[in-house]
């Protein structure tokens, strides 16, 4: 059905988009690994293939323990974010009328609508000692007298939290929504149990979606910088927040260069690891 | 290929309105956020009929990567700690500055700092601003006495209670000043022994936080305490919790300077020069003591006749004689000390 | 059983709200603190946020950035999608995995990446190099989302407009275009989302002229105010509108 001509035209389509993505992506990337080969003495840049910046990843506690702790609080924030988006996708598309069930979506996504950075903010204010939670507590007698929850790890993954329930309840529902019915009658046709039917049907042929938002949720939490900085009290330290270091006091754009690499390399291991479920072509 | 072209205008627009930053009449300044207030920066606009550019910077060590990367006349100004003048000079970064024009002798004596801004008899730069680093506190919730001896400031008694700033230069100048090393003393020896003062300090403390984040802390109640905090911190709070105050233990404090110069290589000499004089006259002076980021001492003593009583008040402006006879300069690592210093201290916090 | 879901909604409302709420009800605080107790309502912030010129062109620029950057986006996203899914090339997988690619790599680390190649090829940072940076984390998702929209039955309408002896050009303009129209335009709003609201990107890309998340940062590091929760605040209002608009006007038309 093609011709040469045609297949000309079709190179006219995709060029463009090809050469900025090579161009503003694929070669700032190989500039990155080249320089994360570097070295610096002073302040004078050294090309070279040089491991001595991922060796200091290595040697230096306070570098490698930042990969754990942002491994720890990714891994968190993913499996709490999905155990709670998955209950209120439920909610909205088989509880909800299907006349409400847009508009319970859209309540839901309009609290992202504020500036990020602000809204990370806005959870420091509402965890202060003399915040809404601490307020609310002591009002009902829960607590006697106020506990810190700013400026903790826990302060961090419940901005995360926040931030993915909304994105992967989105996900879940339009994945819910367009399973068939009948797959649910079927099963309780066939005697299965709510949960069973929950466990062997709906659960299965959900789990790509869920799985593509739960893999999502990985890549945007490990990189982010704001949200611990701003929450965590700099009590620990997460990657991003050390990549922005060797930045914004030393300009060690080689150590920051390789700390980015090594982040990348976690990321591909949690894309292999998924890889089976994941539909990123199909968002 | 309409599209194509839409494309065009609006990337040709973008570069239109990104070079227009370079046109004549610009100054543009690298400088610390108090230099960003309006108030400070609208009359000199006004008067010389300019646009200052400002952009901020973190450490002197990525102000310094900046400054290289650009191409030479990029910069006019530059705001940086006293103590790192002479790294911006021996990168040749800062251009000889002419202080004949410069009311150099309202200036506080203390703080003319003419062995950090003067280097083989070439003055490079001017102080324009200082203050201290030391303790902040909420005077409701502490014992006012404890707070005057840095041993008793991190003592069990106050343990959850305390929050760090940000910051490892002042922070362990302090630890430093603790363990009775004169700042300017610090060497690698010091270090194990700052060290462990630090991991006490930060056993014992809810937070290691930025400007924000620690007065939100202090005023919210979260804590009760800031080490490396003052004048700086709870100035802008002052008129609404008076309570939230800060003192100079009997050991001393941290002293920190900020200095101003030409970046070497300007292209508006004349006109930085004239915004350095700007900020150097007793109203900027004034404007810079109480800009909106943050509250410091003017260097030019003449900015007392244009603070209200009530600025100086909580500027502590009587007291600067006793102030500056008990601090000590910020800590001045060279390159290698400094890395090990920044190590030591994000290991600490790591803890 | 049957109040236990209701529950776990309203719950789950609450919590999504709470943020918001807080902010919102403190913007109007008469005082410094934006904290309990509440002090009753002042417009004092919202008049200082108006004054503030910084914030105000910060603004404009987040506007200008995030349409052009979406725009660029969209067409170069719909460009590649249509010729991936009406010709068939060599290495059609491996150019949509390249396409998609920027999705799984953090912010972070593609600005970083840019900061260092555009400051070293004398590239000067400006609200350009932010641009730039904004087409590449919006590409992909522009081209996932129309890609997918290329079915069959647009292909069967192209084959009869070229039969009738449409040119490619009128081909692509006046039948796959309004064909995938409900794409393009979810595409080019989920871009102009994450544009508004991206901050890593454009801290590391900007000199002088900033975005308004940048902008809220420095007032972020720079002095506890309520101007913060006042500026939050505004931005929120002016994109509920915008949503509630867009969803009363635009996509609510769109549906049989």
């Amino acid at each position: 059905m093609t011709n040469g001509g045609q297949s000309l035209q079709g190179w006219g389509f995709v060029t463009p988009a090809l050469l900025w993505t090579i161009a503003f992506f694929v070669v700032p990337f190989l500039v990155m690994g080249a320089m994360s080969l570097a070295t610096l003495e002073g302040r004078t840049l050294i090309w070279g293939v040089s491991l001595s910046n991922y060796a200091e990843i290595a040697e230096k506690a306070y570098i490698w323990r930042a990969f754990l702790v942002s491994l720890e609080i990714t891994l968190t924030v993913t499996v709490v974010s999905v155990l709670l988006a998955y209950p209120l996708a439920w909610i909205i598309a088989f509880r909800v009328p299907a006349e409400w069930q847009r508009l319970a979506l859209l309540l839901a996504v309009l609290p992202f609508w504020t500036s990020y950075v602000v809204r990370s903010y806005a959870w420091l204010l509402v965890l202060a000692r003399e915040g809404m939670i601490n307020q609310a507590m002591l009002g009902i007698g829960l607590i006697s007298e106020p506990i810190t929850l700013a400026n903790t790890r826990f302060a961090t993954v419940t901005g995360f939290v926040h931030f993915f329930v909304m994105l992967l309840t989105l996900t879940i529902y339009a994945n819910l929504i367009q399973l068939s019915p009948n797959y649910r009658r079927a099963a309780m046709d066939l005697g299965a149990s709510a949960f069973q039917t929950f466990r062997y049907v709906i659960l299965p042929l959900t789990l790509p979606g869920v799985v593509t938002g739960a893999f999502l949720t990985f890549v945007l939490c490990i990189g982010d910088y704001v949200t611990p900085q701003i929450l965590g009290g700099n009590s620990e330290l997460t990657v991003p927040q050390v990549i922005m270091v060797q930045l914004g006091r030393r300009a060690d754009f080689p150590l920051a260069s390789a700390l980015a690499i090594a982040l990348m390399a976690i990321v591909t291991l949690a894309y292999i690891f998924s890889a089976r479920w994941l539909r990123l072509d199909r968002l | 290929m309409t599209r194509l072209s839409a494309l065009f205008l609006t990337t040709s627009a973008l570069s239109v309105s990104a070079s227009a930053v370079l046109a004549e009449g610009e100054l543009n300044a690298l400088v610390w956020c108090d230099h960003t207030d309006p108030a400070l920066i609208e009359p000199f606009e006004a008067e010389h009929n300019v646009k200052v550019n400002l952009r901020e910077y973190e450490g002197t060590g990525a102000a310094l990567a900046l400054l290289e990367q650009s191409r030479p006349g990029d910069w006019d100004v530059l705001v940086i700690d006293g103590i790192d003048v002479f790294r911006a000079v021996e990168a040749n970064m800062l251009a000889p500055l002419d202080t004949s024009a410069l009311p150099m002798d309202d200036f506080f004596p203390e703080v003319v700092m003419e062995e950090n801004n003067t280097i083989d008899g070439v003055t490079y730069a001017v102080t324009e601003k200082f203050g201290y680093n030391t303790i902040s506190y909420n005077s409701e919730k502490v014992d006012e006495a404890d707070m005057q001896s840095l041993a008793t400031v991190w003592s069990e008694k106050y343990s959850g209670r305390i929050s760090i700033y940000d910051y490892y230069l002042p922070v362990m100048g302090l630890a430093a000043i603790a363990g009775n090393v004169a700042t300017a003393e610090i060497g690698s020896g010091d270090l194990p022994a700052i060290g462990e003062t630090l991991s006490t300090l930060r056993s014992r403390s809810a937070s290691v936080a930025g400007v924000v984040a620690a007065q939100t802390a202090l005023a919210t109640g979260e804590v009760d305490i800031v080490v490396g905090g003052g004048e700086w911190l709870t100035a802008v709070l002052a008129e609404e919790q008076p309570e939230l105050t800060w003192t100079i233990p009997e050991e001393g404090a941290v002293r920190w300077a900020q200095s101003i110069g030409v970046v070497e290589g300007s292209e508006n000499p004349d006109l930085a020069m004239e915004f350095i004089k700007y900020i150097i006259s007793a109203e900027g002076q004034a404007r810079l003591a109480t800009s909106s980021c943050f509250w410091g001492m003017p260097a030019n003593a003449k900015a007392g006749d244009v603070l209200t009583d009530m600025q100086k008040d909580v500027l502590r402006w009587d007291s600067q004689p006793d102030y500056l006879a008990l601090t000590q300069l910020y800590p001045a690592p060279d390159a290698d000390l400094d890395i090990e210093m920044q190590d030591l201290w994000l290991e600490t916090l790591q803890q | 059983m049957r109040v236990l879901p209701w529950l776990y909604f309203v719950l789950a409302f609450a919590f999504i709200y709470l943020p918001v709420g807080t902010l919102v009800l403190f913007s109007f605080q008469d005082g410094i603190l934006p904290v309990p107790p509440f002090n009753g309502p002042s417009l004092r912030w919202y008049s200082e946020v108006a004054a503030d010129d910084d914030l105000i062109s910060a603004l404009a620029n987040s506007l200008l950035i995030a349409t052009a950057s979406s725009a660029v986006a969209v067409v170069l996203g719909f460009c590649a999608a249509y010729g991936l899914a009406r010709h068939v090339l060599p290495g059609s997988v491996f150019m949509r995995g390249l396409l998609i690619a920027p999705l799984t790599v953090s912010y972070l680390i593609i600005g970083l990446g840019l900061l260092i190649v555009l400051t070293r090829a004398g590239l000067g940072l400006s609200l350009l190099t932010v641009a730039i940076g904004h087409v590449v984390i919006n590409l992909p998702l522009a081209f996932a989302i129309i890609y997918a929209s290329m079915g069959a039955q647009q292909q069967n309408a192209e084959r009869a407009a070229r039969d009738l002896g449409a040119g490619e050009a009128q081909v692509v303009w006046l039948v796959t275009v309004p064909m995938v129209l409900p794409a393009i335009a979810a595409a080019f709003f989920l871009s102009v989302t994450f544009s508004w609201d991206e901050f890593i990107i454009a801290f590391l890309l900007t000199r002088f002229d900033v975005t308004l998340p940048v902008e809220i940062w420095s007032l972020l590091r720079s002095g506890l105010s309520p101007r913060l929760n006042a500026v939050g605040s505004l931005v929120f209002l002016v994109s509920v509108t915008a949503v509630i608009l867009l969803e009363l006007f635009v996509f609510r038309k769109r549906r049989p």
